[in-house]
This record gives structure tokens, C-alpha cells and sequence, in this order.
């Protein structure tokens, strides 16, 4: 996508994470996510990548480095940015039927109670999620739960989607389905979405940049233009030879750390 | 399932039956002593006496009432001081061994310093039955608040809730389950204590009705008193079942 002459949306520079017990998680790690791109981070377990999320959400605080998020300094978690957790069965409201979890976020933005049900239906359009309405979460494949997860989400308007592994516990198919739906909101929605997961053709698949970690400490070890046009297609991307010689390239890399 | 239930219920009505023929049969034998076992005949008809007659309401609005105030300031306290408990660790830390101290105190040992303090009163009454009835419906509250997820700490915080709106949307939904679990032993247990500080402090009342029927021999009024307890907490028993149900209709069903 165009967003090359767009601003910074994120800014982190030489960020550094240690834990009081143990060895450092991240360590001097810098990048800048654009407006409106899709930011992949891809690597192993242990490389630090939830560590890295939580301190964009504002969740921790790094030890080293400074992150700003649109040129001001991150200081706690903020609306305009949204978090979506792996565990989609630990972040909902189990109580609330799956228009209450969406209601949760504009309540919390103090959204007029006449102003929710018109926005959590177009929520519920926009996420396939209308003949669930009424369901309680525990009712709901886990795929449709992240998609409440997800509308949830953007309720708040937020101007950064972080996903920590959303679709990490969902199998192949749902998957896929939910990926293409995430790339085409992103676009819709213009959307800054800083994407993290395990699965480097997932991470290719959907971003405009890839960048990979390494263990010991988190540290970026290569960082990727994807440069492959939208919208994507599951077979044809995937076959595309600028894709494979990503994964090729960032596969290697991968494993020697 | 269900005709599985249906059947098991009237197994257990039929089982509670038998027992109560072979009672009777007993006592028209003259096995056991009617003076101090009855026949069942006997006392459903002096219940039937009590209900026709009218005297039955008054001793049982007085026990209910009772043990319906001690409970609901038992789970309110409990509930309250469950959440500052549970919210934190720091005052779990704190609290627990006094409350591990006064946990086992039985709460009938605290009637008569209740009675010095407060008078043969039903505030007395009122005070001892939320003070037994307390814990179970506390260290429910303190576990179901101790233990919301990490996970919904975290969507709270990144959306930035207050305090308060974390308590009500989140904290207090999410300990539900523990505090009517809790709640419903509470109820036991209140109802137990209404009638011994009737016994007691001869308080009127249903229990104090059982005592004076026992002290004049007056066996089949003695159990008529202790039918209507029992059906009394079979009732709130299940009342509080349906409640329970309706307020957590969100929970999967397991088969």
C-alpha cells in the first residue's frame, strides 16, 4: 500500500526489556511502524514478541528506550489503541452475550447508550457475528469468538490494532478465512495493525513489512518489504515468487537463532 | 437426561416414603415409644391443626425474618469484605490469619457475649446469625475475586476502565459463581443459627416452639416444628437454586 509517504505511527528506538528476575527480553530493538501499515513481527517463542506488544499497548513499561506513538511518548494503555489476545476464550466476558462484549468497549469510551446498539450492529455486520448476537461466548466456535474478540476491538476506533497471535489457536481453514477479513478491514479502516505470530507465512501473508526476531535477547535480526500487491489471495500470494523468496530468506534466518 | 432426573426424584420421594410408613408402623406397634417418637400421623395432623388454626405463621415469619436478616447481612459484609480481600494481596497477606482464627469460633460461643453487648434483642439475634453465617459466603467472595483472569485485568486496562467500572463489569460478574455458591451455605447456615439463638435467648420463634414443646412432652408439636424447618430449608434451598441459575444462565451446560 501507499503508506511509504504516510507519518510514523509508531517510533520505538533501542528499546530494552529486562524482567527483575532473569535475563533481558528485548534488547536494543528499534523500528518504526508507518500510518496505515500492517506491521508483522514473526518469531520463535521466547524471542520477546508479546513482551514487545504489551509494551506498545501500554502495559509495561520498557526499561531502556523510548516509544512514542504518534510523537508522544507512550505513558500507560490508551483507547486509541486496541489489543487482541491470543486466548479469545479468556478475553471475553463469558457473562455477556457477544453484543454486551462489543458494548464493553463503547462503554468504556463513554459512547451514549443510544448511540450502542446502531454501532454494535454495524460491529456485528462488518464481523459476520449478526445470527450470533445474542450467544453467550461458551456457545461460539473459537474462530467466531475471535471474531468477537476482534469487533470488540474496533468499537473503540482505535488507531493501532495490536494482535498478539490472534489466530494461533484456530484451525487452518478459520484461519485463513479470518486472515483475508483482517487484511481487508485493515485496508478499509485504514488502520495501523502491528500483527505478531509464530507462523512466518502468516507474517508474510499480511504484511507490508516483516520484521523477525531472534532469542536471546529479543532482537531484530532482519527486517523485510513485502512489496507484494493487495488484495492477496491464499493460492495465487502464496505461490507468488517474491513471497517464497521471503520465506526462503527469513526461514533460514529463523532457524539459526 | 431429564427422564433420568425425573426417575431419581421419584426414587428418592418414594425412599423418603417408605421411611415414613415403616416410622408409622413402628410406632402403632409400639416398637419405639410414641411419647417420644410419634407416629407420622400424629404430627401431620397436629401441623394440619397449626395450619387450620393459624398458629403456625406467626412463630414462622419470625424465624424466616431472622435468619433472612442475619443472611443478607452476612453476604452483604461477606461480599463487600471478599472484594477489598480478594482485590488485593496485600490485604490477604494481612487478614488471613485473624480471619483463620475466628473462622472456627462456633458462633453459638458468641451468643453470650452478644447478649451482654446487645441484649435479649433480635439485633443480638440478628448479629450472631451474620456473624456464623459470614464465612462461607466471605471465603467464597475472596476466592472469586482473587481469581479473575489475568487476561480481563489486561482488556480492562488497555480500555482503561475505572476502578469502579472494573468492579461492576468485570470483578463482580466474574466472582458470581463463588459468592451464590457461597451464599446458598450461608442461608444453611443462617437458618441453623436463627433457631439456636431462639433456643437460646428465648426468642420467638420456631426454635423456641420446639423447645417449649419438648420441655411440656409434647412430642408431635416437637416435630411438627422440626417438619417445617426442614421444609423451610428445602424451599430456600431451592429457590436459591433457581436463582442461581437464572443469574449464571451464561455458563455452559455440561452434559
Amino acid at each position: 500500500m501507499a503508506a511509504d509517504k504516510a507519518g510514523s505511527a509508531v517510533s520505538v528506538r533501542g528499546v530494552s526489556m529486562a524482567f527483575t528476575t532473569g535475563a533481558p527480553v528485548l534488547a536494543d530493538v528499534s523500528f518504526e511502524v508507518r500510518e496505515g501499515e500492517f506491521f508483522c513481527i514473526v518469531g520463535p517463542s521466547g524471542c520477546g514478541k508479546t513482551t514487545l506488544l504489551r509494551l506498545l499497548a501500554g502495559l509495561l513499561k520498557p526499561t531502556g528506550g523510548d516509544i512514542d506513538f504518534y510523537g508522544a511518548p507512550i505513558a500507560g494503555p490508551g483507547r486509541d489503541r486496541a489489543i487482541v489476545f491470543q486466548d479469545y476464550s479468556k478475553a471475553l466476558l463469558p457473562w455477556r452475550t457477544v453484543a454486551g462484549n462489543i458494548s464493553l468497549s463503547l462503554e468504556a469510551c463513554n459512547v451514549p447508550e443510544e448511540e450502542r446498539a446502531g454501532r454494535i450492529n454495524a460491529l456485528l455486520a462488518k464481523m459476520n457475528l449478526q445470527r450470533a448476537a445474542k450467544q453467550y461466548p461458551s456457545a461460539l466456535s473459537g474462530g467466531m469468538q475471535q471474531r468477537v474478540q476482534i469487533a470488540r476491538c474496533l468499537a473503540q476506533q482505535p488507531k493501532l490494532l495490536l494482535m498478539d497471535e490472534p489466530f494461533g489457536a484456530l484451525d487452518a481453514m478459520t484461519r485463513q478465512t479470518l486472515q483475508d477479513e483482517v487484511a481487508r478491514l485493515a485496508v478499509e479502516q485504514k488502520t495501523t495493525v502491528v500483527f505478531i505470530t509464530h507462523d512466518l507465512e502468516e507474517a508474510i501473508y499480511l504484511g507490508d513489512r516483516v520484521i523477525a526476531l531472534g532469542t536471546n535477547p529479543g532482537r531484530i535480526v532482519e527486517m523485510v518489504e513485502v512489496g507484494i500487491p493487495r488484495p492477496r489471495n491464499q493460492l495465487l500470494t502464496r505461490e507468488d515468487s517474491r513471497f517464497l523468496a521471503h520465506r526462503h530468506h527469513l526461514f533460514g534466518l529463523l532457524q539459526g537463532h | 437426561m431429564k427422564r433420568l432426573l425425573e426417575a431419581s426424584w421419584l426414587r428418592a420421594v418414594a425412599f423418603a416414603l417408605g421411611l415414613l410408613v415403616l416410622w408409622q408402623i413402628a410406632s402403632d406397634l409400639k416398637v419405639i415409644s410414641p411419647i417420644f417418637f410419634p407416629p407420622p400421623s400424629k404430627t401431620l395432623l397436629e401441623l394440619y391443626r397449626q395450619i387450620v388454626e393459624g398458629t403456625i405463621w406467626t412463630p414462622l415469619v419470625e424465624t424466616s425474618l431472622r435468619m433472612f436478616y442475619g443472611w443478607v447481612l452476612a453476604s452483604l459484609s461477606g461480599v463487600m469484605l471478599g472484594a477489598a480481600i480478594g482485590s488485593s494481596p496485600a490485604a490477604r497477606d494481612f487478614l488471613n490469619p485473624l480471619l483463620e482464627f475466628v473462622r472456627p469460633l462456633p458462633a453459638s460461643a458468641i451468643i453470650p457475649p452478644a447478649i451482654l453487648f446487645l441484649g435479649l434483642s433480635n439485633t443480638m439475634s440478628v448479629t450472631v446469625i451474620a456473624f456464623g453465617a459470614i464465612w462461607p459466603v466471605l471465603l467464597a467472595s475472596v476466592y472469586g475475586f482473587a481469581s479473575v483472569s489475568r487476561q480481563l485485568v489486561d482488556v480492562a486496562a488497555a480500555l482503561r476502565l475505572t476502578r469502579i467500572q472494573f468492579m461492576v463489569k468485570i470483578a463482580i460478574p466474574g466472582a458470581m459463581p463463588d459468592i451464590l455458591a457461597g451464599a446458598r451455605v450461608s442461608l444453611a447456615i443462617a437458618l441453623i443459627l436463627a433457631v439456636v439463638t431462639e433456643m437460646q435467648a428465648s426468642q420467638p420463634g420456631l426454635g423456641q416452639n420446639i423447645l417449649l414443646a419438648q420441655r411440656s412432652y409434647r412430642s408431635a408439636e416437637l416435630y411438627a416444628g422440626v417438619v417445617v424447618l426442614g421444609l423451610m430449608g428445602f424451599v430456600i434451598n431451592y429457590a436459591l437454586q433457581l436463582i442461581e441459575a437464572w443469574a449464571l444462565r451464561w455458563r455452559p451446560v455440561h452434559s
